[in-house]
């Protein structure tokens, strides 16, 4: 039996009218992944100022433990590793999405001004108008949206190219920056520190709230993922085979663009513009994985892990001082960049 | 479930328009491709094979005209049944980083999955028998990059044969292979295996192997068709000197009867 692939696992429905393909290596380090993932954020949860042991999380997460206990993991602690481990996924599979389509791994929402678009956008919304919470997520995905529609619009010359893309979507988030700094002039004091720290990216302060918009934004673009993951297969072989092999290949491609930076919006708006999880997660995944599956579920653990672990790293490296995790983020990812610019540029591109 | 083998089926173009912005490509060009068979368009380069190749799979919007599939207008045809009845190769497919050449050639079932059902046991026959056919069951497991062009290319056939349709477009297939490849792909693509009731069309650029593997012959210039027919008669040292502005003697292919160009020397 050929799958495409030896690695293919084929889930049957009765008399096959279901049939799902799902990568057996891919499933395993997904697993495996999240598993790390989890164990990053109970002790994330475990530990800062008051030292709680493991145990001690964990009985405090099956409801019993002491009134500061519960104070300091649920109430403070949890909605940090939550939405770090949400924020983690989101900007990882919105990665994973864009630099499939475009073929190039560049094409990623943190490179190409979509995260500088949505950080615009919210910025705009807490400094002009004043808004908070909820107004900030319209705004971030206001601000995305539209400058994923710039960028698009400016690059599309009978078709899709990775390459402009990438340019113009530097050149989009060169202005964006500006733009941002601009706001940043026109804000009061506190308002500017408190931007500033958001801007780099921060989990610090997190609440209820920010858990919950990251966690309906996966609840919403998931299910989308698993109808529009074939599609992902397709498009990657290029305009025309796509386009005879699927009529409907255009509009496939503008629903997968749409859940990229929708995701890549609302982590924004959550956790700030953290920086490389998208360039980088993807690419982590492609090492570790043979192959060319859509390694979705495994690419969005990766991410979890690597914001959850960059977040614990910022909190305790110069404790008591917290840096904003995309500091870290940024000091881990730089190089994986830099990679990917000297390959890209070594064999015209890279996919 | 049963495995579903190609019929025979008409596409045919009715004074058909395409072009870019601006600029028209292909000028009213009406042709029908004869079922079943192996239709060549050859003409110079910028003429407009390529373009009219695409505008007959339905990847450009007719400026004027149609193109029909057994009397049916393409426009309007249910958007999966056309993806399985018309297959095209472009001329330089590019395959994603580190794929493997089974992966690729499962890609072309697409038409015939649904995000339900994502693999069935037709497609795994339909790829097995597009492997057996273009003859790379044993490079399933490499990666492309890994292959020589011609093996690439026969995966590239297997793609478009594994889609299983029943009208196959191939641009230029041939283009930087060496003449023992060249051969190679063109008897792949017009024997008994690929064929079985397929229409094929290829779009080539040596006339003597267009002329030897074609049943029927079009010749295209500025985006109009200068003649159609059987090669022999389509292949004339007055044809080629009006659309190649090639001066040339036409001799008999000593091996097939089918015409070969003999360029005049120019000194």
């Amino acid at each position: 039996m050929i799958a495409g692939d030896r690695d293919a696992l084929l889930l049957r429905g009765p008399r096959d009218a279901v049939v799902f393909r799902l990568g057996r290596r891919s499933a395993a380090l997904a697993a495996i992944t999240w598993l790390l993932a989890g164990c990053a954020a109970v002790l994330s949860l475990s530990l800062g100022r008051f030292d709680i042991e493991t145990a001690g999380v964990l009985r405090v997460l099956g409801g019993g433990g002491t009134l500061i206990e519960y104070d300091v993991v649920v109430r403070n602690r949890l909605p940090r590793a939550a939405t770090g481990l949400g924020a983690g996924a989101a900007f990882a599979l919105s990665g994973a999405i864009l630099q499939r389509i475009a073929a190039n791994p560049l094409v990623s929402p943190d490179v190409i001004g979509v995260n500088s678009g949505a950080a615009f956008g919210a910025l705009a919304v807490l400094t002009v108008f004043g808004g908070s919470g909820l107004h900030t997520v319209a705004g971030a995905l206001a601000g995305a949206g539209a400058t994923a529609a710039a960028i698009f619009a400016l690059s599309a010359k009978r078709g899709l190219s990775g390459h402009r893309l990438v340019l113009v979507g530097i050149g989009v988030a060169a202005m964006l920056t500006s733009g941002v700094s601009f706001l940043l002039t026109r804000a009061d004091y506190h308002g500017a520190t408190a931007a500033a720290a958001w801007l780099t990216g921060s989990l610090a302060n997190r609440g209820g709230l920010h858990a919950a918009i990251i966690a309906a934004a996966l609840a919403a673009a998931v299910p989308a993922l698993v109808v529009l993951a074939r599609h992902v297969r397709l498009l990657e072989l290029g305009d025309e085979l796509a386009g005879v092999l699927s009529r409907h290949a255009g509009r496939a491609r503008t629903a997968l663009v749409a859940v990229a930076v929708g995701l890549a919006a609302t982590a924004t708006a959550a956790a700030g513009p953290i920086g490389f999880i998208a360039l980088a997660a993807p690419q982590i995944v492609r090492r570790l994985l043979p192959g060319r599956g859509a390694a979705f579920a495994p690419t969005a653990a990766v991410g979890a892990l690597l914001t959850v672990s960059a977040d614990l790293a910022a909190r305790m490296l110069f404790a008591p001082v917290e840096l904003p995790v995309g500091a870290v983020t940024g000091v881990v990812g730089a190089p994986v960049l830099l990679y990917l610019l000297a390959r890209a540029n070594r064999i015209g591109h890279a996919g | 479930m049963t495995s579903h083998s190609p019929s025979a089926a008409t596409l045919a173009a009715t004074g058909l328009s395409l072009g870019y912005r601006s600029q028209t490509v292909v000028d009213r060009v009406s042709v029908a491709l004869p079922p079943e068979q192996v239709t060549v368009i050859v003409g110079p380069n910028g003429c407009g094979k390529s373009t009219l190749l695409r505008g007959l799979a339905r990847l450009l919007k007719p400026r004027g005209g149609a193109v029909l599939l057994d009397g049916a207008d393409i426009a309007r045809l249910p958007a999966r049944s056309l993806a399985r009845r018309l297959g095209l190769l472009p001329q330089q497919p590019v395959a994603p980083d580190g794929i493997t050449a089974a992966d690729l050639i499962a890609r072309g079932r697409h038409p015939h999955q649904r995000w339900f059902r994502q693999f069935s046991d037709t497609d795994a026959a339909a790829v097995s028998r597009a492997m057996a056919a273009t003859g790379v069951t044993e490079l399933a497991e490499r990666p492309i990059e890994e292959l020589s062009g011609g093996q690439r290319q026969r995966v590239w056939i297997a793609l478009a044969l594994a889609q299983d349709p029943d009208v196959m477009l191939l641009d230029e297939p041939t283009t930087y292979l060496d003449p023992a490849h060249q051969v190679d792909v063109l008897e792949l693509l017009t024997g008994a295996d690929t064929r079985s009731g397929r229409t094929i069309v290829l779009v080539l650029h040596d006339l003597g192997l267009a002329g030897r593997y074609a049943d029927h012959l079009i010749v295209m210039k500025d985006g109009e068709i200068a003649a159609q027919g059987a090669p022999s008669q389509v292949v004339t040292a007055e044809t080629v000197e009006a659309v190649f502005s090639l001066p040339c003697r036409v001799i008999e292919d000593p091996l097939t009867g089918t015409p070969i160009v003999l360029p005049r020397p120019r000194r």
